[in-house]
């Protein structure tokens, strides 16, 4: 076997802390090492040549890069192996970059540990096998979870480019949070006039299946052949009777339901369309205060009901789906005012959040336009936003930033001088942060034209006085403490994950951090792939972000499964688990152990009973590997006998 | 007498089944062993007494697809319990006849009382047994020549059965941990690490505990005599031998249903059953589980659940 090991040296970032060639010197001492050299940016175009050549020149069949991280070259390392003329696994990486150079400062130490990891590479490299990938068909339809701004924005573009969509949306019509919005920064034009265009365009789309009130019960399969089930949740309204004209909503006895849409600024009915633009419009019942559900008897929408839509006995229905990619668009959550105890969230009717007061702004919301105090729907003079209620706090382990309340508030404030033109805004704020477009000039344009007062500084307390609340904060720029008395105050409330994200990472099996946001893939060159292929991210699942963030992730998402798209066929990776049969026993514990499904059992020609690895199914994750009792179930590539070279490699020497 | 309806059984169930296992005498008064009955005739060699010792479940497996017959006692009965968790048997097939059981004797224990003077004849009383040797005779009580698993044991009366010999029985002995893991928990890891290095450098890898064990599935293909993949080397240094007994221990975790044939057949004497018992009281600890007692149960190694109530890998 003929190793040849290529130490890089990525400028200073390696070689700055690890004595490269002593690693090289040491490295050819290694039996079955015949080439080691140092370069100093090995992924360069002249490195990845010096690879080909010292192969040829050096007849080598094995060939170790001491570099970066694999998630960052292994690819590309591959393919200059293979363009060599070797199989693309007859490389290995040993990373002395992100392992070592990256976190250790002691040069002495640093280059003994780079020795290891080579020694260790090399006896891997000298177990590897060749392996080959094999090609699948691959079903070219797009699940889209979400319905929001960015998943229709995800949507149309797959379906433009000629692929089938499917949405799924959990609420009742589709828009997502956009839809709720009055008017968007910096341009204050009208939400919903930008947004219900492209909400029709979903709706109208011949390639595209909308799903409303839906949620994703399962998801099984890989990359290229997904099956998902639907479940459409009971509406109690067949909606392939339901037009929409809302007489029912008119009639409803019951009056007090939570409204999702409003945030809760007012009561709604219990059988309702969320807002007139809603697509799907069709009714909901919300069982939790239909008289029907609730007492046993009532029954006026299915008597008002034109097209006889109403069904009280409807059940959820489960509905699969066959496809091919998912794109995540599930947007995110706002925390509740009751986490916020100083600010009197959830106390006093006075403080509201961002959200609802965009809806008293609203022409179709419950105030149709006209801002009001939810306590006495007196109109208020005097109104105070208080930015970062609940961001940039580690105390309520929020130590993140929400992107765009900065933005959103200077917008309010702005559109309430429009409303009431006697009325004065406060803004409490950390830092104004206001990096886009016309963004920094939007927040001036409130401040020197709209007259906002602009106080540096936290709020600490917010208490009633009188039909007044006492806002008191430190204006850090004067170094006083301040105090306004005012009629509204606005909370900047936190953008958190939604509750169930974590629940749908594990369905998705793509990973989420602490916080319950999506991970993407690399956090500056793949933004919107996760680590499971053939799962894109797009939108505020991934983390907070504005409209146009959101839209070009959409949009970025749908590129990425156009061009996975692109062919017929799927090449599978061949580091996948495979059973040795002669030394299966048949226990089948395998089988009841693998998280993906992907093992089955198989009848030999001889009656005996084995295990078998479906190659496409299989994620490579290894749980079989650990539960097979006599190895005999191996995940090619990461085989117990070549991570046991590795090991003897550290520890045998 | 026990005796004779075990025969009436066996002989009944032989009409159904290929072959009923029970026991015999063995080659001399102190040891029983296997006996196979595939005709009528063989069933007249059938005993019962504490000398009954081993688990006859253990060849369960390899009959999977014949049916069969088999004697068991309260503990060999959670071995059947395993099988089926893990669905090494199928139950149609098996006809279980289950005895009450006492306790049985370690031969070990008696050998050590008579100073391993041949046997010439041993008899039984309710509770005692009377040995007689060429230098005369001792009488010991059974309770102080019980192997382990009796002292422990709160199974007497078979958990699963087709046929049960004789009247339940039922009682608990109080004692929950045994003495040894009581001493072992109370040492430091280096103690603890010394014991084992004294106990396994004994062992001459004979892989009689793993060829009685009835939960060690592997058969020919175990990973201690395998190239591929290669764990263990075939020296007979402490490092190999240590490394088998701990892949032996852990390949049974949540699994030993701590029949302790393990320990009886090694020629060493070493407790190797003690290792797996102690796992199983993590185990417990962790996933609430006792290998052996319900069919129904799922063995948590057998699952795969991204989140463990008693284990905290996430943090949210």
């Amino acid at each position: 076997m003929r190793v040849g090991v290529f130490i890089c040296h990525c400028g200073n970032n390696i070689a700055g802390t690890i004595d490269v060639a002593r690693v090289a010197e040491e490295t050819r001492k290694i039996p079955g090492v015949v080439y080691a050299t140092t370069y100093m940016y090995t992924c360069s175009e002249p490195g990845q040549e010096e690879i080909k050549e010292a192969i040829k020149r050096e007849g080598l069949d094995r060939v170790v890069v001491a570099a970066c991280s694999p998630r960052m070259h292994e690819m590309t390392f591959r393919r200059t192996v293979e363009k060599a003329g070797l199989n693309r696994y007859f490389f290995e990486m040993a990373n002395i970059r992100e392992h070592i150079s990256w976190v250790g400062e002691d040069k002495e130490f640093n280059t003994r540990k780079a020795i290891d990891v080579v020694r260790m590479a090399v006896a891997k490299v000298m177990q590897n096998r060749p392996l080959f990938s094999s090609s699948f068909k691959i079903n070219k339809r797009v699940l889209v979870m979400g319905g929001g701004v960015a998943g229709m924005q995800a949507a149309l573009d797959c379906a433009d480019g000629g692929l089938e969509v499917v949405i799924v949306e959990k609420s009742q019509s589709i828009g997502g949070m956009m839809a709720r919005l009055d008017k968007t920064f910096p341009t204050i034009d009208c939400s919903i006039c930008i947004l219900g265009p492209k909400m029709v365009d979903v709706a109208q789309h011949e390639k595209i299946k909308l799903y409303a009130y839906s949620e994703i019960d399962e998801i099984k399969g890989y990359v290229g052949n997904y099956q998902v089930k639907i479940r459409k949740k009971a509406t109690y309204v067949d909606w392939s009777k339901c037009t929409g004209c809302g007489a029912c909503m008119e009639k409803c006895p019951s009056k007090n339901a939570y409204d999702y849409f409003n945030f809760g600024v007012a009561p709604t009915k219990a059988i309702n369309i969320p807002f007139p633009q809603a697509i799907p419009k069709k009714a909901k019942i919300d069982p939790n205060y239909c008289r029907q559900f609730t007492k046993g008897k009532c029954g006026v929408c299915a008597k008002i009901c034109p097209t006889k839509a109403i069904d009280y006995e409807m059940k959820d229905e489960i509905i699969t789906e066959e496809v091919g990619a998912i794109i995540v668009a599930t947007g995110y959550s706002l925390i509740d005012m009751d986490m916020l105890p100083e600010y009197g969230g959830g106390r006093y009717p006075d403080v509201i959040s961002g959200i609802q007061y965009e809806r008293l702004l609203n022409a179709s919301g419950p105030t149709a336009g006209h801002i009001e105090r939810p306590s006495d729907h007196e109109e208020p003079k005097t109104i105070v936003f208080v930015s970062c209620a609940g961001s940039r706090d580690k105390s309520i382990g929020i130590p993140y930033c929400s992107n765009f309340c900065c933005m959103y508030i200077a917008k309010q404030a702005i559109l309430t001088k429009d409303h009431i033109s006697d009325s004065q805004s406060y803004v409490f704020y950390m830092d104004i942060r206001s990096p886009g477009k016309g963004y920094d000039e939007f927040t001036r344009r409130a401040q020197e034209e709209y007259g906002v007062h602009y106080i540096r500084g936290r709020v600490s307390r917010i208490y009633p006085k009188g039909k007044k609340l006492v806002v008191r904060g430190a204006d850090t720029l004067l170094g006083t403490q301040v105090e306004i008395e005012a009629d509204l105050v606005v909370l900047a409330t936190a953008v958190i994950s939604n509750k169930d994200a974590a629940y749908m990472a594990e369905k998705l099996h793509i990973s989420y951090d602490t916080f319950g946001f999506y991970v993407e893939s690399h956090p500056k060159l793949r933004p919107v792939e996760t680590n499971t292929s053939g799962v894109f991210l797009a939108g505020a699942c991934q983390g907070p972000k504005d409209i146009p963030a959101s839209v070009g992730q959409g949009s970025a998402a749908a590129s990425k499964i156009l061009a996975l798209f692109s062919g017929e066929t799927l090449e599978s990776d061949p580091a996948v688990a495979r059973v040795n049969i002669n030394a299966c026993v048949g226990c089948l514990k395998c089988v009841k152990t693998c998280p993906f499904g992907a093992i089955k059992e198989k009848e030999l020609r001889d009656g005996r009973v084995v295990a078998d690895v479906i190659e496409t199914v299989c994620a490579g994750c290894g749980v079989c590997t650990s539960t097979c009792p006599c190895g005999a179930i191996q995940l090619q590539h990461f085989t117990d006998n070549q991570i046991l070279a590795e090991v003897n490699a550290l520890c045998l020497i | 007498m026990t005796v004779e309806k075990l025969k009436e059984t066996v002989l009944d169930t032989l009409k159904d089944v290929e072959l009923v296992m029970g026991y015999q005498m063995g080659f001399d008064a102190l040891h029983a062993t296997p006996l196979f009955i595939r005709k009528k005739e063989d069933a007249e060699r059938l005993i019962w007494n504490p000398l009954c010792v081993h688990n006859l479940t253990t060849y369960l497996p390899s009959l999977k697809k014949s049916r069969v017959g088999v004697v068991v006692k309260g503990c060999d009965s959670r071995t059947i319990i395993q099988f089926l968790q893990e669905g090494l048997i199928t139950r149609e097939n098996v006809t279980i006849i289950g005895i009450p059981c006492q306790g049985i004797i370690s031969v070990r224990k008696v050998l050590k009382e008579i100073e391993y003077e041949p046997v010439e004849e041993v008899s039984f009383n309710s509770d005692s047994m009377t040995i007689k040797t060429l230098k005369g005779s001792k009488t010991l009580k059974i309770e102080d020549v019980w192997p382990d698993k009796c002292i422990t044991c709160k199974y007497p009366t078979p958990l699963i059965y087709d046929y049960l010999i004789g009247e339940p029985v039922s009682f608990d002995r109080g004692v929950e941990v045994s003495q040894v893991i009581k001493e072992l928990e109370g040492k430091s890891l280096n103690e603890r690490l010394a014991y084992w290095q004294k106990e396994f450098d004994r062992c001459i890898r004979c892989y009689a505990c793993r060829n009685a064990c009835p939960l060690c599935v592997c058969q020919d293909s175990c990973i201690a005599e395998t190239r591929e993949p290669h764990w263990i080397s075939q020296r007979l240094t402490l490092n190999e031998k240590f490394m088998f007994h701990m892949i032996h221990a852990l390949h049974l975790a949540g699994r030993c249903v701590e029949c302790g044939e393990c320990a009886r057949v090694c020629p060493m004497d070493i407790p190797v059953n003690i290792l797996k018992k102690k796992i199983n009281l993590d185990m417990k600890e962790l996933f609430g589980y006792v290998p052996g007692v319900n069919a129904e149960d799922k063995p948590p190694m057998y699952t795969f659940n991204v989140d463990e109530v008693n284990i905290k890998e996430h943090g949210i």
